[in-house]
């Protein structure tokens, strides 16, 4: 018994460390799952952040847009247009100093070539007739081997003569074609322009015909409902008997919305207090007043215009 | 509060950002939930260890096993024995104190007082720190409760410069001040499912104790009067 009691403490310890330990673990994974929570519970202000971001981009994307691929395109096609009209006219000046130097260095070269190659010959020529025609033979083959040399280096500059006119001809031909593009281009570009002022013109007369539409109608609504009012209003007079002539007398009514008179004055008096007061009563009988189901309209009716004649 | 849209409002830096006296409240909490879950876990063990010991105790005795010999096992083996046999041990060792001669009556006597003192300390032992699992379930939302009232009513003094009050102002110190209601929760809800589970856990136990100890004295009985 008395033994009995310390044996609980031993037998308790090595479980309430493993205890120590579970309870932690179920703090740790709870913690865990708070901070989960949490940081997910922060997305959406994120999101609402990237929205902003992406109103933003929409003109950041663009200029960006603009400054990657036109760059390259623009100047691509400026510089498309600019050498084209530059080498028209350049090539004149380039073109044709190259051309001289071009001539001048295949002459020389050529003619080295063949000189040597002559010279080499003859060699063996001359060294055959050495002992019978002698210097004169000599003379004779290097006066015709100069003649050749001429007739090539004629040959050789009309051949770049005929070349450079060639070239000319071709140039002028591109000059003219590119003329014509550009021609036709201008051309498309008015015939589009005017077929867009067309189209604009065509949708202007629509949208003013829609519009005069409109007006009409919201003109023959308004004249309707005043005749409703008018013939409203003279049902409920009660006209005063024998008076000469046909007097008029004008009203000024302020409607509320809904057709209720807010108030009814006289304009001009007909010169008979009986007729005006039995249209004012008449007025102020007729309420509510008919007023047109859109109340966009309502300000047409806000302040009455009311005239009535004695006589129809 | 000046910037709240970009505000972190993460777990840590509301808790941190929390006033002195709400961080106390915290801490208090976070101390109690701990401690309760330890011995949540504790009287888990205990218990159940308690239960299994009793099956397996009341398996042998009611097979017939001689008593002496479960005398012998039970005394021997003090340091792994359960809560029925202690109160076995107490009670058949005090019948076996007395010499044959002895009045039945005055042996039942002693022998049932002697069962009862174990049966009254056994039971002390499994019902310890259920009281502090009661009261960490029935407090704990109260100082929850309290953190919240005292951070909800600083966040609102700090609306008093302002002339322009938005959600926003108002809404990180509620948040913070909100947690500590969320400890005490945390704390009290698991604090109150195990107080009960284990309250009706050691009423069935000490029902079988009772029962056990009316049929040993019975036996008990029997025997000496044999």
């Amino acid at each position: 018994m008395i033994a009995g009691q310390p044996d609980k403490a031993p037998s308790e310890e090595p479980r309430s460390a493993l205890a120590g330990i579970l309870a932690l673990l179920v703090h740790i994974v709870f913690i865990a799952l708070l901070v989960f929570g949490f940081n997910w519970k922060d997305r959406p202000p994120e999101g609402m952040i990237v929205e902003l971001w992406q109103d933003l981009s929409q003109p950041v994307q663009p200029p960006v847009v603009k400054t990657t691929p036109p760059p390259p395109a623009q100047p691509k096609q400026q510089p498309k247009p600019a050498p084209e009209p530059k080498s028209e006219p350049k090539p004149e000046p380039t073109k044709a100093k190259p051309a001289p130097i071009n001539v001048a260095p295949p002459p020389p070269k050529k003619p080295d070539i063949e000189l040597k190659d002559k010279t080499e010959k003859p060699k063996p020529v001359q060294e055959a007739p050495k002992p019978d025609p002698e210097e004169q033979k000599k003379k004779e083959q290097e006066k015709a081997e100069a003649e050749r040399l001429k007739r090539e280096q004629e040959a050789q500059k009309q051949r770049e003569l005929e070349a450079q006119k060639k070239r000319e001809l071709e140039e002028q031909k591109k000059r003219e074609q590119e003329e014509q593009k550009k021609r036709e281009q201008e051309e498309q570009r008015k015939r589009e322009l005017e077929a867009q002022q067309k189209r604009e013109q065509e949708e202007k007369a629509r949208l003013e015909a829609q519009q005069a539409a409109a007006r009409a109608q919201i003109a023959s609504e308004i004249g309707k409902y005043k005749a409703m009012i008018l013939a409203k209003i003279k049902s409920r007079i009660v006209m005063p008997p024998d008076l000469p002539g046909n007097p008029v007398t004008e009203f000024n009514v302020t409607l509320l919305p809904g057709g209720d008179i807010l108030d009814v004055r006289l304009r001009k008096s007909s010169g008979y207090p009986a007729f005006d007061s039995a249209v004012e009563r008449a007025i102020l009988l007729s309420k509510p007043l008919p007023l047109p189901p859109d109340p966009a309209l309502f300000n047409e009716f806000r302040n009455l215009h009311v005239t009535v004649h004695y006589l129809e | 509060m000046n910037t709240p849209v970009t505000q972190d409002l993460s777990l840590f830096y509301l808790i941190s950002s929390a006033s002195v006296f709400v961080q106390l409240v915290m801490l208090i909490l976070l101390l109690a939930s701990l401690f309760s879950w330890w011995y949540i876990f504790r009287k888990l063990f205990v218990i159940r260890n308690a239960i299994k010991q009793s099956d397996d105790f009341e398996d042998i005795f009611w097979r017939g096993a001689d008593m002496n010999a479960l005398y012998q096992r039970a005394t021997s083996s003090r340091y792994t024995s359960g809560s029925m046999e202690r109160i076995f041990v107490a009670g058949f060792g005090e019948f076996s104190k007395h010499p044959p001669g002895t009045d039945v009556d005055m042996v039942m006597d002693s022998t049932r007082r002697a069962m009862q003192a174990t049966y009254q300390r056994e039971m002390d032992r499994l019902e310890t720190h259920l009281s502090f699992l009661a009261t960490v379930g029935s407090v704990s939302p109260y100082i929850g409760l309290l953190g919240t009232v005292w951070g909800i009513m600083n966040s609102f003094r700090s609306l008093s410069n302002i002339s322009q009050a938005t959600i926003a102002h108002v809404a990180p110190g509620i948040a913070e001040a909100l947690i500590a209601t969320a400890m005490g929760l945390f704390a009290a809800i698991p604090a109150v499912i195990a107080y009960n589970r284990y309250v009706s856990d050691t009423e069935k136990l000490a029902t079988r104790f009772e029962s056990f100890m009316e049929e040993l004295s019975n036996v008990l009985q029997r025997r000496a009067s044999d």
